[in-house]
């Protein structure tokens, strides 16, 4: 599928999953932690981002505790999360509630703040469609595309129970 | 076919189905052998999860019998909200018959090892990041992020099998120097990405030589250069430390002798001082002389990091004949009740009772920044415990990150000291 997207860019490195989303803030329903994402890093970005716009980030995003930073980024509306490398737990975390985070290596050369971008997860292909620039991301296993496409982790089980099921 | 190191061939041993190889890029569906999870706060996950199961029409875990909750975080309850988040787990998990291991009994990481829970070759799923930790026994231990509803309803995992770092210590420590400051040592030198998505395996003769308390230490570590494991070839050492805990048959893997690494560091740890990591990032690492004399208001001892008994006999040594600074608290909280009951025994408790220390109960306790030790803003702390991440104990506070030894010697100087000091 094809992903487009305006661009929120934040080069710095080791974003860690309290920077994304405020401990004090994980007790609140989805949406209202969106309004408190990355607010350590840009006070501003919450309150400006639309739905659907892109989170692209430097290495190591999504690094540190497994807590369900996650969810303050699906909150605000995020359509995906292009990083140069990605924490691991928040690869799966994002997979898990339906959320696109994929890792690029260059991304942070190819993009500028404001840049319309496009994903497409068949060809892996992210497309600066401000710049007319190409960069190759990181596919993710077949398995998480299914997931994310069908929504997370549950309805992916649910498709599998089925399929088991049926032999 | 390319050789292996043994962290991927338990990977492929516990594939589904099983294989004799796995090659470092694939994601193999996995069982673990053991799934730990958390009696946690979160109220809304519990009820999310009963009400997803129910709705996938999942009525028996698969794996029921390989899951272990642990009560460890923020436990016993510190607030009304805790406590019904707790209740909601506690009886999400007696309704699915998984064991709890509550009470007072200690970090999971901790308690899996030293109760023969886990052993050498095991694949441990541990909902908590610091599940490389066991890795100093030989396991494959490793933390999740989605995939928990799988594990419960399929019973399944999938794992990336790992590239792998190596790191060589060699030499022996000069005094006042201990394994925490080898441990943030090497997390200066390769930074918080500098095994990230990767295996992380320590060895070298300082390896060697060290006790099986330094080496959970050393692996514990792995997690915040972002390991998704971490590894030490079992050895004599570990296989006497097991003798009297792990009942159950095990598999001592070994790596190829021709499995080329991603990248291996060698470090000679004669060299080292007592290391502190500044606030607000574990691989910010400085000799503790850059940072002496700095003012602090609390002094933490404890978590999965150095909550161990060698880490409170180094405390209670220091300490002993001493008093903690006035303007200072500093909490000792044991990794589990094993460490407390030998720390007791050993007289290691009284000491610090004595030099007025605050003495918890076996937990996550100050670490996590949600019970029993919050900073307030403008507050400082220096902290055996993993993080120093901004607000990780409150917000506006700062975190140092140290070995007992340094966080003792601080305590009691009432701002940052050099252990070699009060030796
Ligand atoms: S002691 Fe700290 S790092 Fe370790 S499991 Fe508990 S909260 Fe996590």
């Amino acid at each position: 599928m094809k992903l487009t997207g305006k661009a929120w860019k934040f080069a710095q490195e080791d974003i860690s999953t309290d920077l994304i989303r405020g401990k004090a803030w994980s007790h609140l329903p989805a949406k209202e932690q969106g309004a408190h994402c990355l607010e350590e890093v840009d006070p501003a970005f919450a309150a400006q981002a639309a739905p659907g716009d892109f989170i692209v980030a430097g290495k190591n995003f999504g690094c540190g505790s497994s807590t369900a930073a996650h969810v303050a980024v699906i909150g605000l509306g995020i359509g995906a999360v292009i990083a140069e490398s990605l924490g691991k737990l928040f690869i799966t975390n994002a997979a898990s509630a339906g959320l696109w985070a994929v890792s690029c290596p260059g991304i942070i050369d190819v993009v500028n703040a404001g840049d319309r971008i496009e994903l497409d997860t068949a060809s892996w292909q992210l497309r600066n469609l401000t710049s007319g620039k190409t960069i190759a991301a990181n596919p993710l296993p077949g398995f998480l595309g299914e997931m994310i496409e069908l929504g997370g982790e549950k309805n992916y089980l649910r498709a599998r129970l089925a399929r088991e099921a049926a032999g | 076919m390319s050789s292996m190191h043994a962290l991927q061939k338990m990977i492929a041993a516990r594939a589904k189905p099983s294989r004799p190889h796995a090659v470092a890029g694939e994601y193999l569906e996995i069982e673990p052998d053991i799934f730990s999870v958390i009696v946690s706060f979160n109220a809304t996950e519990a009820r999310h999860l009963t009400a997803n199961l129910a709705d996938l029409g999942v009525k028996q875990l698969p794996i029921k019998h390989k899951i272990i909750a642990f009560s460890d975080h923020g436990s016993p309850a510190p607030s009304a909200a805790a406590a019904e988040g707790h209740k909601l787990w506690r009886d999400f998990f007696r309704a699915y018959g998984v064991e709890v291991i509550d009470g007072g009994a200690g970090i999971s990481h901790l308690v899996l090892a030293e109760r023969g829970i886990a052993g050498p070759g095991d694949i441990v799923i541990n909902q908590d990041s610091h599940a490389p930790t066991v890795g100093a026994i030989g396991a494959f231990g490793t933390s999740l992020g989605g995939g928990r509803m799988m594990l419960y309803a399929l019973g399944r995992y999938w794992i990336e099998v790992p590239k792998v770092v190596l790191v060589t210590l060699e030499g022996r420590l000069r005094p006042g120097v201990y394994g925490r400051d080898v441990a943030l040592h090497v997390n200066g030198v390769l930074g918080q990405q500098g095994a990230l998505g990767m295996g992380l395996e320590f060895g070298g003769s300082y390896v060697t030589e060290a006790s099986m308390d330094m080496r959970f230490t050393l692996c514990n570590m792995g997690t915040e250069m972002g390991a998704v494991s971490s590894y030490i070839q079992p050895d004599a050492t570990t296989l006497a430390w097991l003798q009297p805990r792990c009942k159950k048959p095990y598999t001592v893997f070994e790596t190829d002798h021709d499995f080329a690494y991603e990248s291996t560091h060698a470090i000679d740890v004669a060299a080292i001082e007592p290391q502190v990591a500044v606030p607000h990032a574990c691989d910010d690492v400085k000799p503790v002389s850059a940072v002496a004399g700095r003012r602090i208001d609390q002094a933490y001892l404890g978590s999965c990091a150095s909550g161990r008994l060698e880490d409170i006999a180094t405390a209670a040594a220091l300490i002993k004949g001493r008093k903690v600074h006035p303007d200072v608290r500093l909490i000792v909280t044991p990794g589990s009740r094993e460490v407390l009951m030998a720390a007791t025994r050993a007289g290691y408790i009284d000491t610090l009772h004595e030099a007025n220390a605050i003495v918890t109960n076996a937990n996550c306790g100050a670490c996590p920044g949600i019970h029993g030790g919050i900073l307030a803003p403008g507050e400082v702390a220096i902290s055996t415990s993993t993080r120093n991440n901004k607000g990780r104990m409150g917000k506006g506070a700062e975190i140092y990150l140290a070995s007992p030894a340094t966080v003792v010697a601080s305590a009691i100087a009432g701002c940052i000291a050099n252990p070699r000091d009060y030796l």
